[in-house]
């Protein structure tokens, strides 16, 4: 079977284990965190999200150790095995994103596009997760009890929309909901403009998962003494990956598409070692 | 090669024995699925439930007054004030309750009081859901009657006469009380006043016929 179709397979199987917890159907709600980016708050979520446990570990000046390891040890655990891996075989908003992937890909043929995709500080901006990570998830939550659940797209996108549709006229939106609307709408025309845009730059859960890159047992590898760089791996990399010159990034999804794509299969999954 | 796969083992060990450790040993799991997944902040949905502020007899899914709120209700009406960590509704409403009843306490405490209101004694209990025990945060869906099972939430417990028997009438209110006209702190305070005052007058209707009493 073609390692794209596994990897679909296993989104789809992902996307449903997910979404076990619709009360009665089957009813499942786990004390468990989702090793990606999910909200508890959709109607069927069978756990919780990461992130909003991050968040009460430290709300108000206050610090509970049990709910800010138990996340970090689920992702740890899963980011030692497969670095990120977890981003493209498992997330459902990367299985979201594979959809949107198609329209960003098209886009990615303005000249427009392709100039800012290759604007120097592109690299850089890569790091806002990694600030959005620390200062809305951890230092506004410690300080002043803002979270980045208020105003979270992905929670907009699977919490706060399922919940009006399933119980029409019973809520009304609240002060952060204008704000968090304006941002679904940006996260929706990030998504369709630019592949995994959302895991570029912005998924705090992918920015916790990505430094396992370093010391994953399953990574790619790529043979650089037969390489010819031709770069079709690294036109087809969703991430936008340098790749025949990437050794453990931090950004690989480890989606194989590279694999795949590499026309002297030179590009391989390696299970463990440098 | 062989350091880094030794880091690798080691990395691996560490985090798959916390791991385990933590389930077995802590009460975190539970924890996360009565505190994050099974009560949501109704904050963090960006939602406020459109709910009706009536007394009704019926608890969600009929199921029996808890006991503690039985022995509190001999003192007068229960206020039962649930909490949680990161909810921003949930800041919202604490200093507003803290003004209502004269009283102060931590967001993190658990806090009963026999509150003084209008020559009558209303029971006071905050429950942060995340710093609370079983019996206190089990008794959030019994009162959970337009089954939001979001927080902050309000119950006020009183007394009511039903086909010649006196029973416990209770209301639930949700949110930040937007939905009923609520938009400042104020309005919030007058609204909750006037709740109290109505849930007072009914209890000393009844309470003369309250076996607990």
């Amino acid at each position: 079977m073609k390692l794209q179709i596994k990897r679909l397979i296993s989104q789809i199987i992902l996307f449903f284990s997910a979404n076990l917890g619709y009360p009665g159907y089957p009813g499942l709600k786990t004390g468990f965190c989702f090793p990606f980016f999910y909200c508890q708050a959709c109607p069927a979520a069978t756990s919780a999200c990461p992130i909003r446990s991050l968040e009460q570990s430290v709300s108000h000046e206050s610090f509970t150790w049990k709910l800010l390891l138990f996340p970090l040890l689920i992702l740890g655990f899963l980011g030692v095995l497969t670095g990120r891996a977890v981003c493209s075989w498992a997330c459902p908003i990367g299985f979201l994103q594979r959809g949107t992937g198609r329209v960003a890909r098209k886009v990615k043929k303005f000249p427009l596009a392709r100039k800012l995709g290759t604007y120097k500080a592109e690299k850089y901006f890569r790091f806002t997760k990694y600030v959005l990570l620390i200062s809305l998830v951890f230092v506004t939550s410690y300080l002043i009890g803002f979270i980045f659940t208020d105003i979270c797209p992905v929670g907009f996108l699977t919490g706060t929309i399922p919940v009006l549709i399933l119980n029409p006229g019973k809520f009304v939106p609240n002060y952060f909901f204008p704000v968090a609307l304006v941002i679904f709408v940006l996260f929706i025309v990030l998504i369709f403009l630019i592949e995994r845009g959302w895991c570029r730059y912005f998924c705090p859960v992918g920015a916790l998962l990505g430094p396992f890159n370093k010391i994953s047992f399953l990574h790619i590898s790529v043979d650089t003494k037969e390489c010819v760089h031709c770069n079709v791996c690294s036109y087809e990399c969703p991430m936008g990956i340098d790749v025949p010159n990437m050794h453990r990034d931090p950004e690989c999804i480890l989606c194989g598409k590279c694999v795949t794509a590499c026309p002297n299969d030179l590009i391989t999954f390696e299970r463990s070692g440098r | 090669m062989k350091k880094f796969i030794v880091v690798q083992v080691c990395a691996f060990v560490l985090v798959s024995g916390l791991l385990g450790g933590m389930f077995a040993f802590t009460p975190v799991y539970d924890e996360v699925r009565s505190g994050i997944v099974l009560v949501l902040c109704l904050s963090c949905l960006k939602l406020e439930p459109k709910t009706i502020a009536d007394f009704t007899f019926e608890t969600a899914d009929n199921q029996p007054h808890p006991e503690f709120v039985l022995e509190n209700l001999s003192y007068g009406p229960v206020f039962l004030h649930y909490s949680g960590d990161a909810c921003a509704g949930c800041d919202v409403m604490y200093p507003v309750i803290l003004d209502l009843f004269f009283i102060n306490f931590g967001k993190q405490d658990m806090f009963h009081s026999l509150v003084p209101v209008e020559n009558s004694t209303v029971a006071y209990i905050y429950v942060n859901i995340h710093h609370t025990i079983d019996e206190l945060r089990d008794a959030q869906p019994i009162y959970d009657k337009d089954h939001i099972g979001g927080i902050p939430m309000f119950t006020i417990v009183t007394l009511g006469y039903d086909n010649g028997i006196v029973k416990p009438n209770y209301t639930t209110l949700y949110g930040t009380l937007t939905t009923y006209g609520c938009d400042t702190d104020l309005q919030r305070l007058v609204f909750l006043q006037q709740l109290i005052r109505e849930s007072i007058d009914m209890y000393n209707e009844n309470k003369a016929g309250y076996p607990h009493h």
